[in-house]
């Protein structure tokens, strides 16, 4: 897989800051779009779904952990990686809970921002890798009837 | 019935400031990141043209120091924006060491000014405790300041944390010579020693000169 595959959505409120850091990124080699609040960041993924999501906390409109349970339900492949100016030890413990790949705390270096975006797209990779190893062998389907019949049991 | 009504206007009154300085601080470190990411840009933009050598190094040399200088105040601001949070709720779980670090931090220029040293003797891996994160500070800044403005150049404040049985105890010493006419045992003002002991869950011990209190392990 090349470098530029690897998509990415940088959804903040600031644009200068969503602006430049796409621009960083994209000179890392990473193909990149750009949200500026949580709404038009949940209508841009209508056209294409990003594999990894940069995401503010604090926007007008929507808060980005808003936009998180929305991925979680009709989005579940894509990884998020909050990067807030505004986060507490209890944002950080909620965003986990709700399935966020990681939390950082702005100003972020470019570089460990970098390593986290590759290192949430190939998670996603290995996840998606299994998964399919699991239904061609059919044991994806098994596993959810057995929960389901102990479910019923219950 | 009527003080008690004012005590608790002057709490709300204290969560009131606490969340307007967490926004403050929070509009603060979105712009420490912009130029943060500006530097940086300008920085990548020099590596990828063709800039000569000697032009290219005192560029960076120069980004390099207004990232330092970027990073001070975000340090700053990260503590700050942290002890505004502290008046959230008035009884939380919280490492004291954390707690006193972030308070070390916003009161290090006092100290400097009066050349006194704070040291630290904090004990790692420390249990959270179980009181009131606002008022525990504003107790240790209150003997703090009362040391400092009363201890002469060149002395050393130690705080010292420890387990001590099911709670946590922050040891408060200090070394130097008294200012002419301070007394060695006024320490804590007594309306703060009470009002402390009223909202902390903990104790608070005073004896020649040294502080100690005594919180409860958060369960």
């Amino acid at each position: 897989m090349k470098k530029k595959d690897i998509k990415v959505l940088v959804v903040d409120d600031e644009v200068a800051f969503a602006n430049t850091l796409s621009q960083r990124l994209q000179m890392r080699e990473l193909k990149v779009g750009t949200a500026y609040n949580g709404e038009e960041a949940l209508s841009k993924l209508k056209d294409e779904e990003p594999d990894v999501m940069v995401l503010d906390l604090k926007m007008p409109g929507l808060h980005g952990m808003e936009v998180l349970r929305e991925i979680r339900k009709a989005y579940p492949d894509i990884q998020v990686i909050i990067l807030t100016g505004h986060g507490t030890d209890k944002d950080a413990e909620e965003a986990k809970r709700l399935g966020g790949f990681d939390f950082l705390r702005k100003p972020a270096d470019i570089d460990h921002l970098e390593h986290k975006i590759r290192k949430a797209f190939q998670e996603k990779l290995e996840r998606t890798m299994t998964a399919i190893a699991f239904a061609e062998a059919g044991e994806f389907d098994t596993a959810r009837k057995i929960i389901k019949e102990e479910d019923e049991e219950q | 019935m009527e003080h008690k009504s004012e005590e608790n206007l002057r709490l709300l009154q204290l969560e009131f400031v606490g969340k307007i300085l967490a926004g403050f601080t929070h509009d603060i470190k979105n712009y420490i990141a912009i130029i943060k990411e500006s530097a940086g840009l300008i920085e990548d933009i020099i590596k990828i043209e063709k800039t000569p050598k000697n032009k290219s190094e005192q560029y960076i040399e120069i980004i390099r120091s207004i990232e330092e200088q970027i990073q001070k105040t975000n340090d700053l601001f990260r503590y700050l924006n942290r002890f505004a949070h502290r008046m959230d709720t008035q009884l939380a779980a919280f490492n004291i060491n954390e707690s006193l670090e972030e308070l070390f931090a916003l009161i290090q220029r006092v100290a400097n000014q009066k050349k006194i040293t704070l040291a630290r003797d904090f004990q790692r891996d420390i249990p959270s405790v179980y009181s009131n994160p606002s008022i525990f500070q504003f107790l240790i800044f209150s003997f703090l300041e009362e040391r400092m403005t009363n201890l002469d150049k060149n002395s050393i404040i130690t705080v010292k944390t420890g387990i001590k049985g099911s709670s946590v105890g922050v040891n408060i010493s200090s070394e130097g010579v008294l200012r002419v006419g301070q007394d060695v045992q006024a320490m804590i003002p007594p309306e703060i020693r009470t009002f402390a002991l009223q909202k902390l869950t903990g104790d608070i011990s005073e004896s020649n000169g040294n502080i100690l209190i005594t919180l409860p392990v958060s369960r």
